[in-house]
């Protein structure tokens, strides 16, 4: 078994299991094509555990939550026929949050105020 | 025409990538590594199991996502309003900040203020040349399309027109309905005229063979009668005798004689 065969039966590369080209027509990187759930916005709080708990974890899944969230972001905010700004800033605050985040342990250390009331 | 050519070129190309495709997936029962071109067909479209309702093709956007303080999707204020009004959103924004300003969660340190000098800047960058270089990207996006648009119009007007050069040239046969009835007739007046022709000729071959039999008889009855009188008169002759001679010499005289005195 190759590498390629392996990372192949790991999922990479491969079409996800509920698409099917003959229903859902030509694929569309940032859609889900499996069994909708709630959207995150009109999940009530109490609902949030168990929809937390219906979510796929594995890597896979969780590669595949990623690279639909950018294609998403990318086909809304970047392959728009006309340009905006509005991508490009999200992507110097997403960037900014992010390394403010990695940080934040040395940024910690410059606070001015010992006590908060 | 030039289109189903096209079609019938392009298809056996098509068919060869998609059986390299099979044929590079090996023998571990995985199905196959890189997936098959899927080129959109109109057919697909319109087969009756394609659901074009919940599962519609990604159309491309004019404009990129609505966007408020140059970052924040409109979706989210969206997602405020049925709860606190307009200006839920911003509350809850000024509020959060401020609780991590005033804790101090939000560190205010050297690097902050440089993100804020930044912000400044290219905020004021945007306002001095944004509309400038929108304009210049957005005619260089016009110019692409339209490169794109010429193309495929051009590629429709060949089409067009020769598909109008398609039917004349049908039209042109129609036309030549008449010619083929006109030249059927003038076949058929010759073969009519060969027919004759032949019909004639065998006229005149019995008409001379019968010639030929009639003149064969008539001239072996001359012949027969030819003979005949020889034959006759050579015998009268033979039988003629000088008395009979005399006999009738006087019998002439005495003929003639007895006309003379009738006279």
């Amino acid at each position: 078994m190759s590498v390629y065969d392996l990372l192949a039966k790991m999922g990479m590369g491969q079409l996800p299991e509920g698409y099917n080209k003959k229903i859902h027509g030509p694929y569309n990187p940032a859609r889900y094509y499996g069994k909708p759930d709630i959207p995150l916005g009109q999940v009530k709080i109490k609902e949030l555990g168990p929809w937390l708990a219906r979510r796929n974890k594995d890597p896979v899944s969780i590669a595949r939550l990623m690279s639909r969230g950018y294609h998403r972001w990318s086909q809304k905010y970047i392959l728009a026929r006309t340009g905006g700004l509005a991508g490009y800033t999200q992507l110097l605050v997403g960037i900014s949050l992010f390394f403010y985040t990695i940080n934040y342990c040395k940024y910690a250390n410059h606070r001015n105020y010992k006590y908060h009331w | 025409m030039l289109s189903r050519f096209a079609l019938n070129s392009s298809l056996p190309r098509v068919t060869c990538i998609r059986t390299c495709a099979v044929a590079n997936t090996g023998d571990s029962g995985v199905e196959r590594l890189i997936p098959a071109p899927t080129y959109p067909s109109k057919k697909a479209e319109q087969s009756p199991e394609r659901d074009t309702k919940n599962f519609p093709r990604v159309k491309r956007p004019d404009e990129p996502g609505k966007c408020r303080l140059f970052f924040i999707p409109e979706e989210y204020f969206q997602f405020f309003y049925p709860k606190t009004g307009v200006t839920g959103p911003y509350v809850f924004g000024a509020g959060l900040m401020t609780y991590l300003f005033s804790k101090e969660i939000m560190v205010c340190e050297h690097e902050y203020y440089a993100g804020l000098t930044f912000a400044l800047v290219i905020y004021m960058g945007i306002k001095l040349a944004g509309p400038e270089l929108q304009t210049a990207i957005n005619n260089g996006v016009k110019e692409e399309d339209d490169k794109y648009r010429n193309l495929k119009s051009n590629a429709v007007e060949v089409l067009e027109e020769s598909i109008k050069d398609e039917k004349h040239a049908q039209w042109q046969a129609q036309g030549q309905k008449l010619l083929f009835d006109a030249k059927r007739e003038n076949v058929a007046v010759q073969l009519e005229a060969a027919f004759r022709e032949r019909q004639m000729a065998v006229y005149r071959a019995v008409k001379n063979r019968l010639d030929y039999k009639l003149e064969m008889d008539n001239v072996t009855r001359r012949f027969q009668h030819h003979h005949m009188v020889n034959w006759i008169v050579s015998q009268v002759r033979k039988s003629i005798t000088p008395e009979l001679e005399k006999k009738s010499i006087n019998q002439s005289i005495q003929d003639l004689k007895n006309l003379a005195a009738r006279v």
